[in-house]
């Protein structure tokens, strides 16, 4: 009953505290790539642009002209700017429909958003220059969204058009960045013949250095609303504003999830304290023979709090042993049900904490039945004969 | 001559139940020399116990002194007090007190362990002690694997691990057949030969004859007798 309190609590800290590490790396290893991004768009999207379904806007009508870009382009510090069109469409194949995220974008810009490395190709290549009618769809659309698989060279239905696949993303999880999973991309040619849209709401916008992303970000901000004269028409958002958001919701999670561990702990702190002060009481004989034969009161106290102390540590091990296990399988479940893939991170120092925090609550729990023990006089033990 | 290893001055104990006073031990003075042998005897309730429990610091006096070595333990603390507890005595009680989780080892080293010896000599002496009183096949025998006899033994091993100057010892073959008592003695004598103090309290008159100084406790006065 005590080890189990004891478990559960160091349990619960060593998984909270894998899994948290585990997603903190996931979402940090896949943004950092893109730190030196700067995603500027209309309205009054915010970041929860990268949630739900990628950039959408379509009752959106305020666009990016080419003067912006060029505006943007004469700013300190930018790399390129590329402009990116996105829209919802409707996908069919082998008689099945179903909804998508249309991105317009050549071959040029996707180099330059993306870098080849990114995005990588599970099969086939990306639209070649001039190419009409020609798509790349991600790894979910062609794996996930119909009965049959679809193929390379498959043709599809794309807003009533037909499109060739010439290429296949390989799956790139539920990260941060354009859910690519979903999407299809073709060239911009094609997106102004099946959408009737030529102009973006969006640019992505990439930078020389990662430190000045939010002193660029304020300068596009305001070079676009100037150009558009309102003060609220553009936004640009950088990406390490970005992870930090996402770092401080991950910390607060870890904060809230720690708290339930040591409401653990504390029961299991109170449940060691009974335990030991029944022993204490069951073993008053034992402790008056001990004194009886020289052992002071800081001997027992110590008896007693390492005894206290071994019990949590029998109980942290388990505990150690049965988060590692529950971070596994928790992960697998968040893995399923939200899709990208999540590797608990059982760091040394957690394992290191999870011992430390058993050793206190043990060595906590014990004081009081140990000063206990430690008080009794000798003769109680050896009165009664 | 001699000198005096336990000097009492007036030592009393007195237990206050509510309204009632129980005199336990009334004033008294005795003086006890380095290798004496004393028997104590006395009917039950007489005080045995209270005067052995103060000579052996784990009762504190109502009044009086009592010195042991030279030292007023009467003025003393509890940690100096178990400090001499397990530096200058050694105990043997009645129902043995022996550890009942710990084997015959175990329950030798313990005393040791509180002086800071280290477990390797601990064992090494316990073993040698565990030969002196005859139980070298018995050493890993928990208390209750072994007989009456079997476990005062271990418990004068025990009492002996410190190497104290006293060993004090109520009623120790109390509880045990008279062949085994016989044998319980025999050691001790052995050890008293080797020039240790060694008090003993006994309801037997013919084992409190072979003490070499006798004393009578009746109603808490403890007188010299002589059989
Ligand atoms: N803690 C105590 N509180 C009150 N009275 C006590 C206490 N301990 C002992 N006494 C009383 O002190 C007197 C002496 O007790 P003690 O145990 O010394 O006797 P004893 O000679 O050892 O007897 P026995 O031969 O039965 O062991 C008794 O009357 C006993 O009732
Ligand atoms: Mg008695």
């Amino acid at each position: 009953m005590t080890l189990l309190g004891i478990c559960i609590g160091i349990m619960a800290i060593i998984a909270l505290m894998g899994i948290g590490e585990g997603m903190q790396q996931a979402i940090t290893g896949e943004l950092s790539s893109l730190s030196d991004t700067i995603v500027l768009s209309t309205g009054d999207i915010s970041a929860n642009a990268f949630g739900g379904g990628g950039f959408e806007h379509a009752n959106n009508n305020e666009y990016l002209t080419e003067r912006d870009i060029a505006d943007i382009q004469r700013i300190n510090g930018i790399k390129d700017v590329s402009t990116v069109l996105f829209s919802p469409g409707i996908i069919t194949f082998n008689g099945e429909s179903n909804s998508v995220s249309l991105v317009g974008i050549d071959e040029l810009n996707m180099e330059k958003i993306f870098g080849i490395g990114v995005l990588g190709l599970e099969s086939g290549d990306f639209i070649e220059e001039g190419k009409q009618n020609t798509c790349v769809i991600g790894y979910n659309v062609a794996h996930e969204y119909f009965d049959v698989d679809i193929e390379l060279g498959n043709r599809v239905n794309i807003n009533g058009k037909n499109f060739a696949v010439v290429g296949i993303y390989k799956k790139q999880g539920s990260g941060m960045s354009t859910e690519t999973d979903d999407n299809i991309h073709i060239t911009p040619r094609d997106f102004e013949k099946i959408t009737g849209l030529s102009e973006s709401s969006s640019a992505i916008i990439r930078i020389y250095d990662v430190t000045y992303a939010d002193v660029i970000a304020d300068e596009i901000e305001t070079v676009v609303n100037e150009n558009h004269g309102d003060d609220d028409f553009a936004n640009a958002i950088t990406m390490t504003s970005l992870i930090e958001s996402i770092q401080q919701i991950i910390s607060i999670a870890q904060v809230v999830l720690l708290s339930i561990a040591s409401i653990a702990l504390v029961v299991a702190s109170i449940g060691i304290m009974n335990t030991m002060l029944t022993s204490v009481m069951e073993r008053t004989r034992e402790i008056g023979i001990m004194k009886a034969i020289g052992a002071t009161n800081k001997d027992v106290l110590f008896i007693f709090i390492m005894e206290g102390i071994l019990i949590s540590i029998i109980g942290g091990f388990v505990g150690i042993a049965l988060g590692i296990i529950g971070s596994r399988g928790l992960s697998t479940v968040l893995t399923r049900s939200f899709g990208g893939e999540l590797t608990p991170v059982i760091s040394t120092s957690s394992i290191l904490l999870g011992i430390a925090v058993a050793v206190i609550v043990g060595m906590l729990s014990s004081l009081y039945p140990a000063r206990k023990a430690a008080k009794m006089s000798p003769i109680e033990a050896v009165r009664y004969e | 001559m001699k000198d005096d290893i336990i000097v009492t001055k007036d030592l009393c104990k007195t237990y206050v139940l509510g309204k009632i006073t129980v005199p336990a031990l009334k004033p008294t003075s005795i003086s006890i020399k380095r290798g004496d042998y004393i028997s104590i005897v006395g009917p039950s309730g007489s005080g045995k116990s209270t005067f052995m429990n103060l000579l052996g610091c784990l009762d504190t006096p109502t009044s009086g002194n009592l010195i042991i070595e030279g030292t007023d333990v009467s003025k003393l603390n509890e940690n100096q007090l178990a400090k001499i507890r397990r530096e200058k005595i050694g105990f043997i009680f009645q129902k043995y007190n022996l550890i009942p989780t710990l084997n015959a080892i175990d329950n030798v080293a313990l005393s040791m362990s509180f002086v800071g010896i280290n477990l390797k000599t601990r064992l090494k002496r316990a073993e040698e002690l565990l030969g002196l009183v005859d139980l070298s096949k018995r050493i890993s025998h928990k208390p209750s694997e072994l007989s009456g006899g079997e476990q005062q033994r271990v418990a004068i091993a025990r009492a002996l691990s410190n190497k104290p100057s006293i060993i004090l010892a109520d009623e120790p073959t109390g509880n045990v057949d008279t062949k085994s008592g016989d044998k319980i003695m025999n050691i001790l004598e052995d050890i008293n030969s080797q020039g240790e103090t060694i008090i003993i309290v006994t309801h037997d008159l013919d084992i409190a004859k072979r003490a070499n100084r006798n004393l009578y406790i009746h109603d808490g006065e403890v007188v010299e007798a002589a059989y």
